[in-house]
């Protein structure tokens, strides 16, 4: 039988991430979209387009008592998935909320608790968990193949692209808005996290001179080893993480599902890049694919969700893992300093340093 | 304090215009984006700037968006065919809004390779093979025939914008760590740039001088310096030689296949039907295009050899091949105007960055020692 599902912001992350996966998973019959939330008509209209079955509710509640789902996709801004959730497990169902879980520990805390209370599947939409390069580095750097690690350096950048539809996202973060950290950073140190376990911020800056940041640098701690962050909203970077190890150092491309490479500055190999991923429901996993598009990985996220709530496995991203990485952004900000901008005149770098929401 | 408002503010140049609006204390300063995805670059100021929407082809949403402004600022990007469209839609909405001041940027590149010594007010060239260039050429020749006496038009024409957050510098310290770059010339080339700093304190001269300063002025930095010395200055932190680099010959364009695509891609029509077929490519689309025209990956941060041969971009090879460094004294003279920061300084200051794009070699960071000096 297919699992009722409803999918809560019918926005751009809607639109251009889950929707085609949705449709391809309902035409399977594997899961049926019976509800599409959002107070924006048509953004709901356009999703519908795909969804013939599914009504359109403008508030969570009356869609949860009447369509009865299953499963909730939250798919909106950061600061409404905590109360959202919690409407959700109140109702029975199981949830996949996106990235990143929600602003605050204290709000993990309770999205947890409601989980745990309900006996529902809470999990976290962290797309690059199904990248098959990143999968490939995980195995690669945990199986020892680089030797003792010592450091790793994780940078990240590009114009912003996001068709978003209002200013929200770049509001201050005291009015709901979310930089570049909430936005690139928890995916990065999600994965970070994953790879070399449990990390805390040694420094982090970032420029947010009374709005939201759009570049940030982290100095992280992990117990084998140390690294550097750089994520930007305003420049392009090399959009590399590099870990050095003792006997060898690799290259992940963090903006392609495939490219890897192993090996010495002068000397490095391309990795074969086949990790593959569940795509039905069976307890064999008789089907799986190699992720190499957007739209595939959200698949594979979906697949293990649904896998989570019929079979009884782990979500790649849980609730706990969730909060892990909202733990380390809110230790971050407790260390937060102006990012050093040397190529600023002097005059320019002291004022940016007095506007930085550090010195307010 | 007087209003800026500043169409296609989510640029580059705009970014760094704002940047300096706010930390040099300006209060009224005005973004108008054409969405909000564009106020990226500028959202760590918060409400410092104030953001409008506006097609910046469409006079009357401007006309609203720029009310009350004492200059707007045209620093808009986008495909060739829109450059002419946009401009005269800002004239025509600084004229319906009651707007004294119109600062518009068009291009050196307006003057091709500057084969013989011109003075600012020279008319563009005719022809150019660059449609960028054919509609710059085009806007300026359009400004020049208005006549109205309600509104000053001030058309700032600047060479290469280098330094902080430039597309070209980022693509020429790519080469240069790729060891990739290549030479016309041996680099005897003038290099006929404005530094971000400079052209951005030209702006905002352009924008707060009494009136009575209409006109068309070359924007470039102070000394004259040679393709070669540019990439000196550069080279060492991005491991990059230019001793060492392919040398080209600038008497006659060396064809490839990616330059003759280039060239057809060039035709008016041609260039036209591609950016509007590229607004309808699906983004996933877009970039399984970018990664396999990409081809295969270096993973090297900095390569380990140089190549033997350039594959050689006809932009580039023009640029290199300028004779002369167009004059910049129109503007000093009319505007009291000193350079802010020389080459030296504005190199250093462009290694910080690029240091802080993983590209240079760099030093850590010490975010406690830099706080510390703001603090004190």
């Amino acid at each position: 039988m297919s699992i009722r599902t409803i999918v809560v912001g019918c926005g751009a992350v809607a639109q251009r991430l889950y929707r085609k996966p949705l449709a391809r998973l309902a035409k399977q019959r594997v899961l049926e979209v019976v509800g599409l939330v959002d107070p924006a008509a048509d953004h709901a209209r356009e999703m519908a387009t795909s969804f013939a079955g599914a009504r359109h509710f403008t508030s969570l509640e009356e869609a949860c008592k009447q369509a009865r789902p299953q499963l909730t996709l939250i798919l909106t801004p950061p600061a409404l998935h905590c109360a959202q959730t919690l409407t959700a497990f109140e109702h029975g169902s199981h949830v996949l909320c996106e990235k990143p879980m929600a602003n605050s520990t204290a709000e993990c805390q309770r999205m947890n608790e409601a989980a745990a209370s309900a006996q529902r599947v809470l999990a976290i939409g962290m797309i690059r968990r199904f990248f098959p390069a990143f999968a490939k580095l995980r195995t690669l750097v945990q199986g020892g193949a680089l030797g003792r690690l010592q450091s790793f350096e994780y940078r990240e950048g590009h114009k912003f692209e996001w068709a978003v539809t209002t200013p929200a996202a770049f509001k201050p973060r005291s009015q709901g808005g979310a930089g570049v950290l909430f936005d690139i950073g928890t995916h990065a140190l999600d994965f970070l996290q994953s790879v070399f376990g449990s990390m805390t911020a040694a420094t982090y800056a970032d420029d947010a001179a009374g709005g939201i940041e759009a570049t940030v640098a982290m100095g992280l701690r992990a117990q084998d080893c140390q690294g550097e962050m750089h994520l930007s909203w305003d420049v392009p970077q090399v959009n590399e993480l590099r870990v050095v190890g003792s006997s060898a150092e690799a290259v992940l491309r963090v903006d392609r599902f495939d490219q890897l490479a192993i090996g010495r500055p002068g000397a490095f190999v391309p990795q074969v890049i086949d990790e593959s991923f569940p795509v039905d429901l069976h307890q064999d996993a008789a089907r799986r694919i190699v992720p190499l598009s957007y739209p595939d990985a959200v698949l594979c996220q979906l697949v293990q969700v649904l896998r989570a709530i019929e079979l009884g496995e782990k979500p790649a991203v849980d609730g706990q893992g969730g909060a892990a990485c909202i733990a380390l952004l809110e230790q971050a900000l407790s260390v937060a300093a102006p990012l050093p901008e040397p190529w600023l005149a002097s005059r320019e770098q002291a004022a940016a340093a007095r506007l930085h929401w550090s010195n307010r | 304090m007087n209003k800026i408002a500043i169409v296609g503010a989510g640029g580059f140049v705009g970014t760094t215009l704002i940047e300096s609006l706010v930390l040099g204390g300006h209060t009224g300063v005005r973004a108008v984006v054409r969405s909000y995805r564009n106020m990226a670059g500028f959202c760590r100021w918060g409400n410092a700037v104030e953001v409008r929407l506006a097609d910046a082809t469409r006079e009357a949403a401007l006309a609203d968006a720029i009310a009350g402004a004492s200059a707007v600022v045209n620093v808009t990007t986008g495909p060739p065919a829109g450059i002419v469209q946009s401009t005269r839609a800002i004239y025509d909405a600084c004229r319906r809004a009651g707007v004294p001041r119109f600062v518009h940027l068009s291009s050196a590149v307006v003057y091709g390779d500057v084969e013989q010594p011109i003075d600012d007010d020279a008319p563009p060239l005719d022809k150019h093979w660059m449609p960028y260039a054919r509609a710059k050429a085009e806007s300026e020749r359009w400004l020049r025939a208005q006549t109205a006496d309600d509104l000053e038009v001030v058309v700032l024409r600047p060479g290469i914008v280098w330094g902080v957050r430039s597309p070209h510098t980022l693509g020429f310290a790519r080469a240069m760590a790729r060891k990739s770059s290549f030479l016309v010339d041996g680099g005897s080339g003038v290099f006929n740039g404005v530094y971000i700093a400079n052209l951005v304190a030209m702006i905002r001269a352009a924008c707060e001088h009494a009136p009575g300063i209409a006109g068309f002025y070359n924007a470039g930095d102070a000394e004259r310096v040679t393709w070669r010395e540019f990439y000196e200055a550069l080279g060492g932190p991005l491991g990059c030689d230019p001793g060492k680099l392919p040398v080209v010959s600038g008497d006659k364009f060396p064809w490839s296949l990616g330059a003759a695509i280039d060239a057809v891609q060039s035709l008016g029509p041609v260039n036209a039907l591609y950016h509007k077929l590229k607004t309808h490519i699906p983004d996933g689309l877009k970039a399984a295009i970018r990664a396999r025209l990409e081809g295969a990956y270096s993973f090297e941060r900095q390569a380990v050899s140089y190549a033997a041969t350039a594959s050689v971009d006809r932009e580039l090879w023009h640029l290199q091949r300028v004779r002369h460094k167009l004059p910049v004294n129109k503007f000093a003279e009319r505007f009291q105007f000193v350079t802010p920061v020389s080459f030296p300084e504005a190199t250093r200051r462009t290694i910080a960055w690029l240091e802080t794009q993983g590209l240079a070699a760099r030093r850590p960071i010490d975010t406690a020692e830099f706080s510390k000096a703001s603090n004190a």
